[in-house]
């Protein structure tokens, strides 16, 4: 199965764990992912705000890069993840602004048609790979440890766009939990927002946001918290010791990438997968 | 024309069949006959210490909404539950609860067989399900949401077209029912931002976007609104009974408009763009230097261990990292903006 990866700046910058953990496990489970050459960023929700046709234009010329290998694109992160979703609706649906994009794209050799299928490792884990064929990839079950499943927003909203239906219904990451072997816990911040899109300006937002829902993941029994974005890893991990001092109590909540946990479950050893690089240790202790 | 992707979204939405989302599929739960039982949250602030949750046991009726169940409960069980309502046909915007921890209208909401009903968040409680609107009023005041013209009314009709409105369009559905305000997660931390929030946002939206406004409206978004202090969750649009596209059809409009009035101001803005196009890509520790500048720096020993981690590098946020192919980036850059910075 050959998926065009798209990392993200985060996954190449203050998560690179995420991207070394992404290419071994992808190996491991049958991926062969062909890394898009000078991918550059897709302009966070903030240049869509400031600028949208440099957005669209941006975002297109990643897409016809995956297309013009005759790929689907996979990415790591939500942000992404919508942007380029976003991107291939307005596309679609536009054929002006599909004009336009395709006339700046012209003078780089690329044109985009409106082919490419987007896709985030957690749907590619089930759409693709399938829940059968990942659980007969799994060698060490992951009993005991009671995982809290933090989806953060852009691959669970904007509701009725993208499949998207009601972000309270999400399971995909407790699906996968169950194949894997781990116990998912409920808390309140299953599908909250981490605050990462301020969190350069205004550090308090993110801080205070996400704190009481890592304190109410441990309070309801989570071992570890894990997410399928790396701008939510980036506050929930690099900003829990913030958080405690915000709070006034001790967290010490383990903070997963997706693709490391399912690492975990299918033999991958954990230095490989990078969860020395977090913040707060991780130890994988099993029943 | 560009050919749809085919996109094959189950894993989207798990959960979906046992949840349910659409109102026929929650009404083909219940039939005549059944008891919905409601848990009221009821409190009056000026004699009790806490709210506490009543359970009422109402006899189901076809096409119940939440709306009904309060009114019988009101009426026919507990004579002193306060609840506001008026049109009962998501007009008005009065009767918005929460139901089970999610913000929507009473008078639009199919019942659930087991329910909790809330008054909204983020304003005070008058009495059970009553909140007090004035400070939410204030803010929507507070952003000037009227029209100000810079050039005199011309007189019945005025020339107005479709297109010229089709930027405001969506704001101007608003019922100012307060859902998305309840929703936001930036607005429950209190006084820790100025944000003005959604709600107040779309109504300023609504003059902001229409040809006919005069005044600088992206300063009073950013100055009075703190627009930039949205987190693009999609919360608000989530809940919003009339579905405004909230974020990206009043609120990134917003944005737009702070950036071009006050780029100086628009620090976050203005340096995420100047780094993606002199690198390609962002690094977000030269983002948070050019936005926080030195005071970055506050914290030593944190930024000591983040480089210790691995999660920053120093030397090539100092030295700069280009993307390879950075020429591509500069020509789009070069297309879509030209001299612009």
């Amino acid at each position: 199965m050959r998926f065009a990866y798209y990392p993200g700046c985060s996954a190449q910058s203050t998560c690179k764990e995420l991207n070394a953990a992404t290419h071994v496990v992808a190996s491991k489970l049958g991926l062969d992912l062909i890394e898009l050459p000078s991918a550059g960023c897709t302009g966070s929700r903030e240049l869509r705000a400031i600028d949208p046709d440099l957005f669209l234009a941006l975002n297109a010329r990643l897409l016809a890069l995956a297309e013009a290998n005759g790929l689907p694109l996979m990415t790591v992160c939500n942000t992404c993840t919508l942007n380029f979703l976003d991107v291939n609706k307005t596309l679609s649906e536009e054929p002006m602004r599909l004009a336009a994009v395709n006339a700046i794209l012209a003078k780089q050799g690329l044109t985009y048609r409106g082919t490419t299928r987007v896709s985030h490792f957690l749907w590619v884990l089930l759409e693709d790979i399938g829940e059968a064929r990942l659980r007969a990839l799994v060698v060490r079950r992951l009993s005991g440890l009671r995982v809290a499943a933090f989806y953060g927003c852009h691959i669970t909203r904007p509701p009725a766009h993208f499949g998207f239906v009601d972000s309270r219904n999400a399971r995909a990451i407790e699906t996968v939990n169950a194949i894997l072997g781990c116990e998912s816990i409920d808390y309140s911040g299953r599908t909250e927002c981490c605050g990462f899109h301020t969190a350069a300006h205004e550090e308090k937002i993110a801080i205070k946001l996400t704190g009481r829902h890592i304190k109410s993941a441990k309070d309801n029994g989570a071992g570890a918290i894990v997410t399928p974005c790396p701008l939510c890893h980036t506050v929930l991990d690099t900003f829990q010791d913030q958080m405690e001092r915000d709070l006034g109590s001790e967290l010490g909540m383990p903070i997963l990438h997706l693709p490391q946990l399912v690492g975990l479950a299918i033999g991958v050893a954990p230095a490989q997968l990078g969860v020395d690089h977090h913040m707060v240790p991780f130890d994988l202790a099993l029943d | 024309m560009a050919e749809r992707p085919q996109v094959a979204p189950a894993a989207r939405n798990f959960g979906r069949d046992e949840t349910g989302d659409s109102p026929a599929a929650r009404l083909a739960r219940l039939k005549e006959g059944d008891t919905v039982t409601a848990h009221i949250s009821r409190w009056d602030p000026g004699t009790e210490p806490a709210p506490r949750f009543e359970t009422y046991r109402v006899p189901y009726t076809k096409w119940m909404r939440v709306l009904e169940v309060l009114t019988y409960v009101s009426e026919e069980i507990g004579g002193d539950l306060a609840h506001r309502w008026f049109c009962a046909n998501r007009m008005c915007g009065t009767c918005a609860v929460r139901v089970n921890g999610r913000e929507v209208l009473a008078c639009w909401e199919p019942v659930e067989p087991e329910m909790t009903i809330e008054p909204l968040r983020n304003a005070p409680v008058v009495r059970d399900l009553v909140i007090d609107r004035s400070g939410y009023e204030q803010r929507v005041s507070g952003l000037v949401p009227w029209l100000e013209r810079r050039e005199p009314y011309r007189g019945f009709p005025e020339p107005l077209t479709h297109p010229a409105m089709a930027a405001a369009d969506k704001a101007l559905d608003c019922i100012s029912c307060m859902c998305c305000f309840s929703a936001c997660p930036v607005i429950g931390l209190g006084d820790e931002t100025k944000f003005a929030g959604p709600a107040p946002l779309v109504q300023l939206a609504r003059v902001a976007l229409d040809p006919r406004d005069g005044i600088d409206r992206g300063r009073i978004a950013l100055e009075r609104g703190a627009v930039f202090d949205c987190v693009s969750c999609y919360k608000c649009e989530e809940v919003c009974p009339v579905s405004i596209p909230i974020v990206t059809g009043s609120i990134e409009p917003l944005k737009a408009l702070a950036f071009k009035s006050l780029p100086r101001k628009s620090r976050h803005a203005r340096v995420f763009l100047a780094i993606v196009r002199s690198r390609g890509r962002i690094d977000p520790s030269a983002l948070v230097l050019g936005v926080q500048r030195l005071t970055a720096l506050r914290h030593p020993l944190r930024v000591l261990k983040l480089w210790r981690h691995g999660k920053i590098d120093p030397l090539k946020t100092l030295f700069g990292f280009r993307l390879p192919d950075i020429a591509q980036i500069r020509q789009i850059f070069e297309a879509v903006r030209g001299g612009s910075r």
